[in-house]
């Protein structure tokens, strides 16, 4: 009882106990269905057997079907393209707004800071949102650009296969720019003004000035920015079931959503299961440069 | 912080408002479509502004039976607020007390853990949860995968509450005879109370948008919260349009509510966790 009184109640095994208590709680429902995933992807699961625990092992068998699958490339290749388009307009449009409301003038910060409001929004509203603006028939959107001479016909945003990704792309920019712009804005703001002064006084236009001066200084931070664009791109699910749902005919599809529909549409449990391997292998190597470089910055 | 003249200064205001009302325009048109009559929100060319403005709340209300979804959305938040803080709270201040080689690994642990996409941690989830019985009480279910899911942001943003607690208060107090855990509750909490607040706030405004373990762990119509109810009315075939958005309007405007409110917290709060 001393000796309990001694660690816990005085010592430094309160804040082991503390840390350790929710790392179990992660440990039980995070890291164990990391592993369980694992296992249930070299397994045969149906419907049938989902509640029993000797299901039977089938080796590499799930990954052979799913390589082989006609969809695999396809959706590999929408995940690339939704990825890579989502981050760089999110980065491009987030950095050029951060230098805009870094400029002296009345309200800056409080108007920023309006641009969080799209931010807050559950995904699934947003989708909602996205799908109304962009309808085919109705649409504001596709009154504008008609309006403005851009289109002679409606463009189908949503059932045209060649066009639907890009609407998911559109709403996944919308929801990604608040988040960019915050984080690069806290960058910025941290480049000492002297050093802009010195580069002007020595004659640097201001385009000069940003590539020599800010881009430079802004390394880390844009790093991580694009490190947590990717994982949450990555983690993007809300908007695909409020949009296409991955349609029309898996044209829009990326593999989170085509993992959920394999493991709760068709039941192909193992399926699913083995796709969420290859993603959250990618997240994981994502993650781990993403901490490694904010942990190397917290060093300097 | 870069100076100009008064006019440009003006000019500048002029163009961000702009901005925010480009920006901005999809929760405009939500409102707007929200409060048209049916014929108005398929005419061509679209109004801008409702000519016919109608309040539809009790009808989308009872039509949609948003009741029940509103309800087990609240449940669900509730739930994964109250395990997020339990959990949470203790764990950020250990590892923003304790420097050592152990702490640093379980922080690395965290923030790995951060990063896991629900939609691919569901299904292991949802075949363990079937194989204990837990798909019995799916809410619970739920709040339990969310909880887990929304811990690990938490612990970040508390951590960094708990780092700006100076020590030496907590000391006076181990001095006076607390316990730790005395000590921990009656000064550092205290102190940290803002940062946790805030937190627990944007971990509920988060949980009451959660979507892919309700939709995945419950079927029974009856516990499924308002984002899987307003998923059946959207997709590809969707027509109720002025329907769907008062159900949208309905839902989010008390979340936008509490986060214009707290915006300024929940930002400084943001951005000094996620960068540190």
């Amino acid at each position: 009882m001393l000796r309990f009184n001694r660690v816990f109640r005085d010592g430094g095994g309160f804040d082991s106990a503390l840390v350790l208590l929710a790392l179990a709680y992660l440990v039980f429902f995070s890291a164990f269905p990391l592993i369980y995933n694992l296992v249930i992807s070299f397994q045969s699961v149906d419907l049938f057997t989902i509640a029993t625990f000797d299901r039977p092992f089938v080796g590499l068998e799930n990954y052979r079907d799913i390589v082989n699958d006609p969809l695999f490339w396809p959706v590999v290749r929408n995940t690339i393209l939704f990825v890579g388009v989502s981050v760089v307009f999110q980065l491009a449009i987030g950095l050029a707004l951060a230098l805009f409301f870094r400029l002296d003038f009345p309200g800056a910060t409080w108007l920023r800071g309006l641009f969080l409001a799209g931010w807050i929004m559950p995904g699934l509203v947003v989708g909602a949102i996205w799908g109304w603006l962009l309808a085919g028939d109705f649409g504001v959107v596709n009154w504008l650009i008609q309006s403005l001479g851009l289109t002679q016909q409606k463009i189908f945003w949503l059932s045209d296969p060649s066009i639907s990704i890009y609407s998911v792309i559109i709403a996944n920019v919308w929801l990604g720019v608040p988040f960019n712009m915050i984080l690069l804005s806290v960058g910025l703001a941290a480049i000492p003004a002297d050093v802009y002064e010195a580069a002007e006084l020595d004659g640097a236009t201001r385009l000069q000035r940003f590539f020599t001066i800010t881009l430079p200084m802004m390394r880390a931070q844009l790093g991580a920015v694009i490190s947590l664009g990717i994982i949450f791109t990555l983690q993007q699910f809300d908007l695909f079931a409020a949009l296409t749902q991955g349609g029309p005919s898996n044209a829009s599809n990326v593999l989170q959503y085509w993992s959920w529909e394999l493991a709760f549409r068709e039941y192909r449990i193992g399926h699913g299961s083995v796709v969420s391997v290859f993603m959250i292998l990618v997240v994981i190597f994502v993650a781990t440069a993403y901490v490694r470089s904010t942990r190397h910055e917290h060093v300097v | 912080m870069l100076s100009s003249t008064p006019w440009k200064r003006w000019l500048l205001l002029a163009i961000a408002v702009v901005l925010v009302a480009i920006y901005l325009f999809p929760l405009y048109w939500m409102y707007v479509t929200a409060l048209k009559t049916n014929t108005e929100t398929f005419a061509n060319p679209p109004t801008l502004w409702p000519h016919h403005a109608e309040l539809k709340v009790t009808r989308v209300w009872n039509d949609m039976g948003m009741g029940s979804f509103i309800q087990n959305s609240l449940v669900i938040a509730c739930g994964t607020v109250t395990l997020v803080v339990l959990f949470g709270t203790g764990c950020a201040y250990g590892l923003a007390r304790v420097r050592s080689v152990w702490m640093d690994v379980a922080l690395f642990l965290v923030l790995m853990l951060q990063v896991l996409p629900a939609s691919l941690m569901v299904t292991p989830i949802f075949v363990a949860f079937s194989q204990l019985g837990l798909l019995s009480w799916p809410r619970t279910g739920t709040i339990l995968a969310t909880a887990a899911n929304k811990l690990p942001l938490y612990i970040v943003l508390v951590r960094a509450a708990f780092t700006q607690v100076p020590r030496e208060l907590e000391e006076a107090a181990l001095v006076d005879g607390n316990s730790r855990i005395g000590a921990f509750l009656s000064i550092s909490v205290p102190l940290a109370r803002n940062g946790i607040l805030v937190s627990a706030i944007l971990i509920f405004l988060q949980a009451l948008g959660e979507y892919v373990y309700s939709r995945s762990l419950i079927t029974d119509r009856a516990y499924q919260p308002a984002t899987v109810g307003l998923q059946f009315f959207v997709g590809p075939n969707a027509s109720d349009w002025t329907g769907i958005m008062t159900f949208a309007a309905i839902y989010v405007t008390p979340i936008l509510i509490i986060f214009v409110l707290l915006q300024r917290r929940i930002v400084s709060g943001l951005t000094s966790g996620a960068l540190k």
